[in-house]
């Protein structure tokens, strides 16, 4: 994913990352995030939610104004309108991976 | 890890695990190095106002059109440390049921009642109409963010194409956002 902006961004265009886990800073090395504290698959805003998903939008639009070097981080001010504990992001079924895991700590 | 959301601060400063729960929380951790993992950052300077600029936008979220193939979810099924690492265009008038969202790490279910939670195309096209941004190019893209031990493919197939793609529609601004 990061991976993905650091390319186009080589090759000439601007980037922002809208992102959760900015800690993958460190690890990735985007040249501008705005951080966000939204769950998983939801990044913009909730379903229906058209005020908060353009004022994401907008938000991360106007990093590429703020930003002024390369690895800037902009902390969104949005917060999620659930708690933690009562909101759902999760499949259904766990990950491949995470069964795969799970299988593995049974043994 | 400091436990930053207890910190006293004048601004707020994100969470980034206030979703994850803590066994997630432990296993996304231990990826993040102490010291930068990268030699540099690439730059390029924005050029020329939003008002004035073409802008795309990217989700992770394994979105591909109905009418095109579909994210691979059974390599998979059948690999867990690895994911699909291709890509997929998007028309930019795509709504929910245009869609098909593949991605097995979270509830697709809210994306495919409204895009705009991950891929907001409706509200890019709004803020194209209000003059906010110059358009919203023709074309917009998904990959599917779980690639596992290997990003490789990722990187060096399908990223450059991404970009190769946007310099060909002459999009000024790119936003890409995980999910």
């Amino acid at each position: 994913m990061g991976l993905v902006a650091r390319v186009v961004e080589a090759a000439g265009i601007p980037t922002v990352t809208l992102n959760m886990i900015w800690r993958y800073q460190k690890l990735v090395g985007m040249p501008r995030i705005a951080a966000v504290e939204h769950p998983f698959g939801r990044p913009y805003g909730d379903v229906g939610d058209r005020e908060t998903q353009s004022a994401v939008l907008r938000a991360a639009l106007d990093v590429f104004n703020t930003a002024k070097e390369a690895g800037h981080i902009e902390h969104l001010p949005f917060r999620w309108h659930e708690d933690p504990k009562e909101t759902k992001w999760h499949p259904a079924d766990p990950s491949p991976i995470i069964a795969l895991m799970n299988s593995r700590r049974k043994k | 890890m400091s436990p930053e959301s207890n910190t006293p601060s004048d601004r707020h400063e994100v969470d980034a695990w206030r979703f994850t729960g803590s066994f997630l929380r432990n296993m996304l951790s231990k990826a993040i190095p102490d010291e930068p993992a990268y030699g540099g950052i690439p730059w390029t300077p924005v050029s020329k106002p939003l008002s004035e600029s073409k802008v795309a936008l990217l989700t992770t979220a394994g979105i591909s059109m109905k009418d095109d193939e579909p994210f691979d979810m059974e390599f998979e099924r059948q690999n867990p440390t690895r994911g699909d690492s291709g890509f997929r265009s998007l028309r930019g008038d795509a709504t929910a049921s245009d869609i098909a969202a593949n991605h097995l790490h979270i509830d697709t279910g809210y994306i495919e009642r409204d895009l705009n939670v991950a891929l907001p195309l409706a509200r890019l096209a709004e803020l194209a109409g209000e003059g906010v941004v110059g358009s919203s190019a023709a074309t917009h893209y998904s990959i599917m963010g779980f690639q596992g031990v290997d990003s490789s493919q990722l990187e060096q197939e399908s990223a450059p194409k991404i970009a190769e793609a946007l310099r060909n529609e002459e999009v000024d601004l790119f936003l890409l956002a995980p999910v």
